[in-house]
């Protein structure tokens, strides 16, 4: 076995990288659904309802795709 | 489903019981959720049963619960942050409430997963496919739910009461 296939050799299933990719996307997009609805909280507490329910939704649409990214991965490779 | 408007979550003069009127419609949220997961579970197990036999009905009910389970799991992280509304320590109870709960939640489907990837008794397409079937029909309801609902602007603050006159 050559150097350049030895520094080239990756082992373990492919799809791996593509279950991390799919936890990559929702941990930002969560980070900032709730960094986003603190700070709305911080500035004007009175609207903690009305922002806590728009985050949830957020959230729900973010961590969605997260699910079927990981799922994918475990099921259909 | 009720298009009322959402009677705020304790009165104004109650200061201690001040939570965010976000209340009542994340639990609708979760009742809906629930309702959702029965006839997903019915329709997916008849499917998975017509498809699969035995393994395709097991995989139904559980890529249903996995699915309306781990998207409930935030609505009742949001509940549970509430409970310290007003308090000192509010926004960072928020914060390690909502966020640990989101990984952990995410950790223990990882678990899961591996646990059931290998399951000689499970169908893997059923289960996938009620998986997704679950997280879309969560999301719809969700959705609807949030539509239908109305929050009110300002019915989380306690206006200070007048002084008296004597």
């Amino acid at each position: 076995m050559d150097a350049t296939t030895v520094l080239a050799e990756i082992n373990g299933n492919i799809a791996t990288v593509g279950y991390g990719l799919a936890a990559i996307g929702p941990g930002i997009g969560i980070g900032i659904v709730v960094g986003k609805t603190v700070e709305g909280v911080a500035r004007q507490p009175e609207l903690a309802g009305r922002l806590q329910v728009l985050m949830y939704i957020g959230i729900a649409f973010t961590e969605a795709l997260a699910f079927i990214g990981i799922a994918t991965y475990f099921f259909m490779v | 489903m009720s298009t009322a408007p959402d009677s705020t979550h304790g009165s104004a003069s109650d200061s201690r019981s001040a939570q965010p009127t976000s209340v009542p419609v994340l639990k609708r949220t979760l009742v809906y959720g629930g309702l959702l997961a029965l006839a997903i579970a019915v329709v997916g197990a008849v499917l998975g049963g017509i498809f699969a036999g035995g393994e395709g009905i097991v995989s139904a009910l559980i890529g249903t619960a996995m699915a309306v389970g781990f998207m409930g799991i935030t609505a009742l992280s949001i509940l549970a942050a509430n409970r310290y509304a007003g308090r000192a320590s509010a926004i960072g109870a928020f914060f390690a409430i909502v966020m640990g709960g989101w990984l952990v939640k995410f950790v223990v489907f990882l678990v899961l997963l591996m646990i059931l990837q290998d399951a000689q008794w499970l169908n893997p397409l059923v289960l996938f496919l009620t998986i997704v079937a679950g997280i879309i029909g969560s999301l719809i309801v969700d959705m609807i739910v949030i539509v239908k609902s109305r929050v009110s602007y300002v019915s989380d603050v306690t206006l200070p009461s007048a002084p008296h006159d004597d």
